[in-house]
């Protein structure tokens, strides 16, 4: 089973966070597993781990529609953050909404980090090939 | 000369005749004769007596001879004037009277002829008939008849043409107006406008327009055909023509005025304008409607997926605990569902409602009625309403949607309160262009709109922490306010506060 230090799951779905959640459970072994309602919630959360030197994420699952601060906004900032590691960033949506698939396909190329695009629902079979460091 | 006889006193009265007369025979000799006779002959006195009236008068005319043989059966006859060449060699005209000559026992034993000269009358007569003759004769000329009438067909067609003609000279001044031009400028007859340039007759930019166009027509000798022009009159009534201007050349090759035709297109060009509005209205509801679409097959999407994870893990799990914490997920991912739906019913009523039972109804009474029925929770959030408008403002309005509309506004606005002071929302309202516009401001948290502007009034978008925010709010607000023909706007400051503008639609 992969071993993964510290996983995100930005969403504000509480079912879905569920889900992840337990399919995670089977299929990595993983103590740090953090869920935040919204982008702001989870870049606040790793600005402060940067500046306390602490555990940065290694996998990110990322909601587009969430309020406050959607998808699209969080990875616009969370690729300016100052990060030697290479995160993996695995964008999990509903929206079917080409415009969503051609800011994934944009936001690809402007970052070091690896970012991938997953449509809902979730199966473990999917989930086991994305969740492992980048 | 003695008159002692009776026949002497006859001779002597005979030759003072006035008149050119001769006494003849039977035999058609000259027995007496006046002296005006042989004077006007230029006969000599000794030569006409004895003589026949042939010999005098040239070969025996046989019409003259029947004539004077029927006036010996005592039958007077007159002959119509005929010419004599007199000892001038000028011609002169004479018109011949022969009487029967009858002696006392009134048997008749000669003619009476009697000669007038009618030379001035008969060339009178002449002049006058050649006039006639020269009159009839340029009626009867072929090229100028063709012209007359080809003048006539043309002034028909002109005048009776759907379309505006005129002559212009160098001056821009009209010379030739048809009729339809005369019907377009309120005028009775032509001569009214004739002299007249359209400066005289439009509004000034437009003559001045026409006028430049005009010149250029002129100097270049290229014609304007076509063009797409909108006339102005003095009484501010706009006509669009589509209009044609032609060079007029003179017959001696240089540029005399124009000639314009123009065709009144103003009820096409309503026509067009209409189709243009509909095209806008469709283009908006069905940008509204993909918008819509969109929103369902996302949300309903969101939820699918849902219950196909939790039923996919229902279905493996074996743990008696765990299924029934997937079946209390499963109740709750059926709740939002059907919350889902039901926001997304609301939304699509408002919009099957458009400008159903439209109404007036008084602003300011409907906002102390919202008011009223949140006392309880602006008493609990310690808020304070300012409603400064004015009483006798009336909106067109759907009221249940006026007063979910201000429900929506005031209770945001009081929910989205900064921490640190008590809520105060102030309404106002004024009329702009015929509609009126109510403004709500509040001193809340405000929202960055650079950030979120294009999000604010869409479906299931949140923008601060709140426990009760679900993102349908100024969603269905938005909607309510468009299907009633108006429009929201939204001014905010972050940590200031934020101020909502609804635009009511001043028509029905």
């Amino acid at each position: 089973m992969e071993k993964i230090n510290s996983i995100y799951i930005v969403d504000d779905d509480p079912i879905t966070v569920f889900g992840i959640r337990k399919i995670l459970d089977n299929i990595v072994k993983c103590e740090n597993i953090d869920a935040f309602g919204n982008g702001k919630l989870a870049l606040e959360s790793i600005i402060k781990a940067l500046e306390e030197a602490s555990e940065i994420p290694e996998v990110i699952f990322l909601d587009i529609n969430m309020p406050i601060m959607d998808g699209w906004q969080f990875l616009q900032e969370f690729i300016k953050l100052p990060l030697k590691e290479k995160v993996r960033i695995n964008i999990i949506t509903s929206s079917i909404d080409s415009v969503d698939r051609e800011n994934w396909e944009f936001y690809k190329t402007q970052t070091h980090h690896l970012v991938t695009f997953i449509n809902k629902p979730l199966r473990s079979e999917e989930l086991i090939k994305i969740t492992k460091s980048a | 000369m003695p008159i002692g006889t009776k026949s002497s006193l006859r001779d002597y009265l005979i030759k003072q005749l006035p008149s050119a007369t001769a006494f003849i025979n039977t035999d058609f000799k000259v027995v007496h004769a006046s002296d005006q006779w042989i004077d006007t002959f230029n006969f000599s006195a000794t030569e006409v007596f004895g003589s026949t009236i042939f010999d005098l008068f040239g070969s025996p005319n046989k019409s003259w001879r029947r004539i004077l043989q029927s006036c010996f059966k005592g039958q007077p006859t007159e002959i119509d004037p005929s010419t004599y060449v007199d000892h001038n060699n000028d011609q002169i005209w004479i018109q011949w009277q022969n009487i029967p000559w009858y002696d006392e026992n009134e048997n008749v034993i000669g003619a009476i002829i009697q000669a007038e000269e009618v030379t001035q009358s008969v060339n009178n007569q002449l002049e006058l008939e050649k006039l006639r003759t020269c009159h009839n004769s340029s009626d009867d000329h072929p090229t100028d008849a063709k012209t007359a009438e080809g003048e006539i067909l043309l002034k028909t067609l002109i005048d009776n043409l759907p379309l505006n003609v005129f002559i212009k000279d160098l001056d821009s001044k009209k010379v030739l107006v048809n009729k339809s031009e005369c019907e377009y400028l309120g005028v009775e007859h032509p001569e009214e406008l004739l002299g007249k340039s359209d400066f005289d007759l439009y509004d000034r930019e437009v003559a001045q327009i026409s006028r430049d166009e005009d010149l250029q027509v002129m100097r270049s000798l290229t014609p304007i055909l076509g063009r797409e022009t909108a006339n102005k009159k003095k009484d501010g009534k706009t006509t669009t023509f589509l209009t044609s201007k032609i060079p007029l050349i003179g017959e001696d090759g240089a540029v005399k005025g124009l000639v314009g035709i123009s065709l009144d297109i103003s009820d096409l060009k309503q026509k067009e304008e209409e189709l243009r509005d509909l095209i806008n209205v469709t283009s908006l509801q069905n940008k509204k409607l993909i918008n819509f679409a969109h929103i369902i097959s996302h949300n309903l999407r969101s939820h699918a997926a849902n219950f196909a994870m939790l039923l996919d893990f229902f279905v493996n799990e074996r743990d008696t605990v765990e299924k029934n914490r997937l079946t209390g997920m499963l109740i709750e991912a059926s709740d939002n569902l059907l919350e889902t739906l039901e926001n997304l019913n609301e939304v699509v009523a408002i919009n099957a409602n458009t400008n159903l039972n439209k109404k007036p109804v008084y602003l300011t009474k409907t906002v102390a009625k919202v008011v009223q029925s949140l006392s309880a929770f602006l008493k609990t959030n310690n808020a304070k309403i300012t409603n400064d408008i004015s009483e006798d403002v009336q909106v067109n309005v759907i009221p249940a949607y006026l007063e979910s509309i201000l429900m929506n506004f005031i209770t945001n606005g009081v929910k989205y309160k900064e921490p640190s002071r008590d809520p105060i929302l102030k309404l106002s309202a004024i009329a702009e262009n015929g509609n009126i516009v109510l403004s709500i401001s509040d001193n809340g948290l405000g929202i960055d709109l650079k950030k979120y502007g294009d999000k604010l009034f869409g479906m299931y978008k949140t923008f601060h922490h709140h426990k009760d925010a679900r993102g349908i709010g100024l969603y269905i607000t938005k909607n309510q306010i468009e299907a009633m023909g108006g429009r929201v706007t939204a001014q905010s400051t972050v940590g200031k506060g934020t101020t909502f503008k609804i635009y009511f639609n001043g028509k029905n």
